[in-house]
């Protein structure tokens, strides 16, 4: 280690860990240069408080920084602003070496911590606007739920005018040098982690963002990477622009887009495909289109899935399954926001034909709202088939656009 | 039967006694969120604008996660853990919080 710890402001050191070799993280997310657990340790007047610990198999490095700035009987706070595991990895070690140190987490942790640690331990909740003290240093609280796990919150220390984002603005980035100002380019880093861990939860990096804004910010302390403190506002600008981009149709033509996604292996779920959305293209505020999924790569798929207000996929059954890129397709959704999507499924079969209640059964669970009921076909469509198609898409296409539904639930 | 409006799906659904929201979502395709559904995680947490006496009473649990939140709770439920406990009446819920 060439830096055992780092300044980061007059009250604020880095104690946190590197992981170089890391090459995958979370199983989604490649790691090309490593990444880090950042951890950081304040001190006051009255004594210091730890935010956040590490990945426990680095508790050692952990542990090794924060002893060189600090004595366990001076902690008087831990905070963990969410308990992934990767940040709450030696808070259990922590806890029993300052067994004084009060735990700060949010509301929303509390359901968890016993999943992280199996024993009771005390604690207190924060949220949005309680404040602790360490004599001549505050550190107030902000609940920014989602971001990205429920329990996420953030803190402000006033006097450094430092925030502790948590995972928000952070990059899987190792490099010790540590600031941004001196660190490699990690700008595909910073982006490439919002794009998998923040862009299903744009909504909440809004309310965030709103949030972080009440307060004047010299440096963002986050929890993986690079610390940001040459221009703060430039990454608060970032995160804000990528999640209030407005819809593409939507914006330019005011219109609600319906996407159709199929593959054919003898052309019949493709006619299906090309009715239904002639069906759904007569609606008018919406319109629609067809994609071929033996065409489409990954980025493609998550950057249609997220403009489309409907989506409706096409399936044969082969082997008594949907086929894969109808699951990889409905895989991208993990990087999306699908509250409220309206979803549909549909195909052609010969034997057995299960592909579309699969397809409606997994939207269901990606919380899809799914009004209407798959719709399947034995081989050839006929005249008649088609047209029921036709009204399939019309169904799903006014449903989109507002019109109310009315069921009865059998007794 | 319970008349049942979701608002923010604008599906109404007519509801028999005993049936869970969690059947209603599953049968209607309702977009309502669910989370760990045994009221840990909060993430179904909605608004009962009007007819709560149609539903089952909190228990402690769900008083206790909902808590959490702050604020006045009185309207908010957790969808996956209610059930419908009456023959007639209207319930309309809204998952904007």
């Amino acid at each position: 280690m060439p830096n055992l710890t780092e300044k980061i402001s007059s009250s604020v050191d880095f104690i946190g860990a590197f992981d170089p070799k890391i090459r995958t993280f979370d199983i989604i997310m490649k790691t090309a240069n490593g990444s880090s657990y950042n951890s950081y340790i304040v001190r006051g007047s009255m004594g210091v408080a730890i935010m956040d610990t590490v990945k426990k198999e680095f508790s050692a490095e952990f542990f090794e920084r924060l002893e060189s700035l600090c004595d366990y009987e001076e902690i008087k706070y831990i905070v963990l602003h969410h308990l992934e595991p990767d940040h709450s990895g030696a808070l259990e070690e922590l806890m029993n070496r300052a067994p004084q140190a009060k735990l700060i987490i949010s509301g929303r942790a509390v359901m968890m911590l016993k999943g992280i640690i199996k024993t009771d331990i005390a604690f207190e909740t924060a949220n949005t606007g309680k404040r602790i003290s360490l004599g001549d240093k505050t550190i107030e609280f902000l609940s920014t739920p989602f971001l990205h796990w429920p329990d996420t919150m953030s803190s402000y220390l006033h006097e450094d005018k430092v925030l502790f984002s948590g995972d928000v603005f952070g990059s899987h980035y190792y490099d010790e040098r540590l600031f941004d100002d001196k660190v490699g380019d990690f700008s595909y880093a910073f982006k490439y982690y919002y794009e998998h861990i923040m862009r299903p939860f744009k909504q909440y990096v809004m309310q965030a963002l709103n949030l972080y804004n009440r307060f004047e910010i010299r440096t963002i302390a986050p929890l993986h990477g690079p610390i940001l403190r040459t221009n703060p506002q430039y990454y608060l600008d970032k995160y804000e622009e990528w999640s209030s981009e407005e819809k593409f149709r939507k914006n330019t033509f005011g219109k609600k887009m319906l996407s159709v996604f199929y593959m054919s292996s003898y052309d019949n779920t493709h006619k299906m495909a090309k009715v239904i959305m002639e069906g759904a293209d007569t609606i008018d505020g919406i319109v629609a289109s067809m994609y071929d999924l033996a065409s489409l790569d990954e980025k493609n798929m998550i950057d249609l899935l997220e403009e489309s207000d409907a989506v409706i996929v096409g399936s044969p059954t082969i082997n008594g399954d949907a086929v894969k890129p109808a699951w990889d397709l409905l895989s991208c959704m993990a990087f999306l926001e699908s509250q409220g999507k309206v979803g549909a499924s549909f195909g052609s079969y010969g034997w057995t034909g299960e592909a579309p209640e699969m397809l409606h059964d997994r939207m269901h669970w990606l919380k899809f709202r799914l009004p209407v009921q798959p719709l399947k076909i034995k081989l050839i469509p006929t005249k008649e088939e088609l047209d029921d198609c036709f009204v399939f898409g019309k169904e799903v296409a006014e449903i989109t656009m507002g019109k109310m539904v009315e069921m009865e639930m059998e007794i | 039967m319970v008349s049942l409006f979701l608002k923010e799906d604008n599906i109404k659904v007519s509801v028999p006694n005993g049936k869970t929201l969690r059947e209603v979502a599953r049968k209607t395709g309702a977009s309502m969120e669910f989370g760990c559904r045994v009221g840990d995680c909060l993430t179904c947490v909605a608004r009962v604008k009007s007819g709560m006496r149609c539903l089952n009473e909190k228990s402690d649990k769900e008083l206790i996660a909902l808590e959490v939140l702050g604020g006045d709770i009185n309207e908010l439920r957790l969808m996956c853990q209610c059930r419908i406990e009456c023959e007639e009446g209207e319930i309309e819920i809204s998952y904007l919080v």
